[in-house]
């Protein structure tokens, strides 16, 4: 079992009739990922690449009740709605990829699913991909293979660099996982530290953070009670003071959420620093090494 | 998005609460100086703290000293922006100061309304040396607060007699102007009892959420549009923010093209890491258009301090070919000379690929110190190889 998605997993695509989600269903369909249905609200009765369009996910499952994770696609004024519909439909985990959604209504999406038991992955993620198996997002697959490395990020490239920086050096991973850039994520770090600690296709964990926010830190304590190796990789240390850096999630405020904060906090409950992203395989390594050696 | 106090008081005063009649005047002149009963307060309009102890509060008895002490105070510099407005409201006199706020909770996901009965000082000091002094109230999302709630919390705060409804008014209006107008802070500091037994807000701070700011046209009708707050922009931030992009200039002489904030953010530590110098940081966002990434490559092009160009993308939501047609088109009609060694990998990558040989095979020239690696290349050495470009060209 990879953790989110796997090969056996039904999803749907709402937004599907969008430029972006009209392409990646295409990537995703390829990849092997199983779809199930998309959702457009005025477009039901058409077809994105053979897979058929409904009005409202309420369609979708009653033709297709197997479906158990959605991927989110639509605008942002859009994306609280299309959250909640999701949750009343009995989605279990909800990828939403849409970015820059109004932070009161992340709160808001975000309480409702707490309160059904629902996963939210982002906004503003790229997805999550169970190399070989299944892929929900825009992931570029070139950047994964297939392994026992679980990964975790913020940032969607900085997923891929990682992956690929693990791939060159002969490791793959079981599940990637991108938590989003937006600054209310419905699935923090410790989340899917949880979720990785659990899945017996994961050895270890890598989890990169940058500046901006408590997630990491908040995350610190669980690596402390964890049995597999974790490898942190941080960024925003040479980030200029009080600069806001792109999207909202980093921005340096006096002394929370620097990159100096969220290493120490790390480092203090175990985790493996790697100031590189060329380093993490390599501290990879050694960790496993000494823990089948 | 942080607002000035002038305007946040006019948010303030569409939703009833008691704010006094002031004016706002800039360099244009001080005819609305009629307008006001002295003696009045003079505050420069400033995103920074601590505008008391910059000299950015006066106070004035007639005309003729306000238009004296507006002059000193506008100009002046405070948190790295000059202070282009003040504004002008009659003076009252205090008996008490109270403080109140609502703001979104990122450690519980929920609102958090805070009172206290020190009002007018640092909050933040308060919570560190007077905890108990700093009431907390969480509200779940989506929740009303109710007249009887907030009539304990003004309860709380020492107020009764007639100042005991004013009180639950002022807390009722603002939690109601913070979820309607989707703020992430909005604050009253202080909250005055004056002599005379009114209730007035003295100073405001809203913060607002950029990204909820189309659903409320409102704003933009009182000239509330974005803003940057943080420091002066550069001549060079400023066409970058006109074009969207998002961008800080640095102090190297690297230029940074990244992807995403994500990596731009790697891309600046590990920069440094190899030892040499950024010039920037940037972000393309997702997706972006091929006009904004040859905007995004004129930014750097153009900057002299730049000597070689650092440039990645991994195509993910963002593709291969239009970032490979981009720096084409941006090449072939610009002709830079200056070294640009760059990373190519992703979603759409073979069609980026074709467009970036054949621009090659159409104008050697002009693509001689141009190299796009691919998804083998580790993107270190892509950083390397950059780094000692820069060097070889000064």
């Amino acid at each position: 079992m990879a953790i989110i998605v796997d090969k056996n997993t039904a999803t749907i695509v709402q937004g599907v009739t969008g430029t972006n989600a009209a392409l990646h269903t295409k990537f995703m369909l390829k990849y092997g990922t199983k779809i199930v249905g998309g959702v457009t609200p005025g477009k039901g009765g058409q077809h994105v690449e053979d897979v058929p369009v409904y009005d409202t996910v309420r369609d979708c499952i009653d033709e297709n009740p197997e479906a158990t994770v959605t991927s989110i696609w639509v605008p942002p004024r859009f994306a609280k709605d299309a959250i909640l519909e999701a949750i009343d439909t009995g989605m279990k985990s909800i990828v939403v990829i849409t970015e820059r959604i109004p932070i009161h209504d992340m709160l808001y999406a975000r309480q409702a699913a707490k309160e059904r038991g629902v996963m939210i992955i982002g906004g503003n993620t790229p997805g999550v991909i169970s190399p070989g198996k299944a892929l929900i997002g825009m992931l570029p697959k070139i950047a994964f293979q297939s392994g026992r490395i679980g990964t975790v990020a913020r940032s969607g490239a900085v997923t891929y660099y990682i992956a690929n920086s693990l791939n060159l050096a002969g490791l793959g991973e079981s599940t990637s996982v991108g938590l989003g850039g937006d600054p209310i994520l419905g699935t923090n770090f410790e989340d899917v530290l949880r979720l990785f600690e659990k899945d017996s296709e994961t050895d270890a964990v890598v989890m990169a953070g940058e500046i901006g926010g408590v997630y990491e830190e908040l995350a610190a304590p669980y690596i402390g009670e964890m049995s597999k190796p974790v490898v942190a990789y941080i960024t925003g240390k040479a980030a200029p003071q009080g600069k806001r850096l792109g999207h909202a999630g980093a921005i340096v405020e006096g002394n929370m959420g620097t990159a100096a904060s969220k290493i120490k906090a790390l480092k203090d409950n175990g985790a493996l620093i790697a100031e590189t992203l060329s380093e993490i395989p390599v501290l990879l390594k050694e960790a496993l090494g000494s823990v089948i050696g | 998005m942080r607002l000035y106090e002038y305007e946040a008081k006019r948010v303030f005063a569409r939703y009833g609460l008691p704010v006094l009649p002031g004016v706002v005047i800039d360099s244009q002149g001080y005819q609305q100086l009629d307008k006001v009963t002295y003696p009045v307060v003079i505050k420069g309009q400033a995103f920074v703290g601590g505008r008391g102890k910059s000299g950015l509060v006066q106070f004035a008895n007639s005309r003729d000293e306000a238009q004296e002490k507006i002059a000193s105070v506008l100009g002046k510099c405070h948190g790295g922006h000059a202070i282009e407005r003040v504004l002008v409201e009659p003076r009252v006199n205090i008996e008490r100061e109270l403080y109140l706020s609502v703001i979104v909770d990122r450690l519980q996901h929920r609102f958090l309304l805070m009172t206290s009965r020190r009002g007018g000082v640092d909050i933040e000091e308060v919570a560190s040396s007077e905890p108990e002094e700093l009431l907390k109230y969480h509200l779940n999302i989506g929740a009303d607060m109710h007249a009887f709630m907030a009539r304990k919390t003004a309860s709380g705060l020492g107020l009764s007699g007639p100042l005991l409804n004013a009180g639950t008014a002022v807390i009722l209006g603002l939690y109601r102007l913070f979820v309607g107008y989707d703020c992430k802070v909005a604050e009253i500091n202080p909250l005055a009892v004056t002599d005379d037994g009114r209730l007035l807000v003295l100073d405001a701070k809203v913060d607002l959420d950029e990204d909820a700011m189309f659903r409320h046209p409102v704003l933009k009708d009182m000239g509330i549009t974005a803003r940057h707050e943080v420091g002066e922009l550069t001549d060079r931030e400023k066409v970058a923010k006109k074009a969207g992009i998002p961008y800080v200039d640095l102090d190297g002489d690297i230029g940074v093209f990244p992807g995403g904030a994500g990596f731009g953010i790697a891309a600046i530590d590990l920069i440094q890491h190899y030892g040499g110098k950024p010039a920037n940081f940037m972000d393309s966002g997702g997706a972006p258009t091929q006009e904004k990434l040859r905007a995004m490559l004129g930014l750097l092009l153009d900057n002299p301090r730049v000597k070689a160009i650092f440039g990645a993308r991994f195509g993910g939501i963002s593709r291969c070919d239009d970032w490979a047609k981009a720096v084409v088109q941006y090449v072939v009609e610009n002709k830079p000379l200056k070294p640009m060694v760059m990373r190519m990998a992703g979603n759409m990558e073979e069609q980026g690929r074709k467009i970036i040989e054949q621009a090659k095979n159409e104008h050697p020239e002009l693509f001689r110190k141009i190299k796009v690696y691919a998804y083998d290349m580790p993107i270190e050495e892509v950083i390397k190889e950059t780094i000692r470009a820069a060097k070889a060209e000064k």
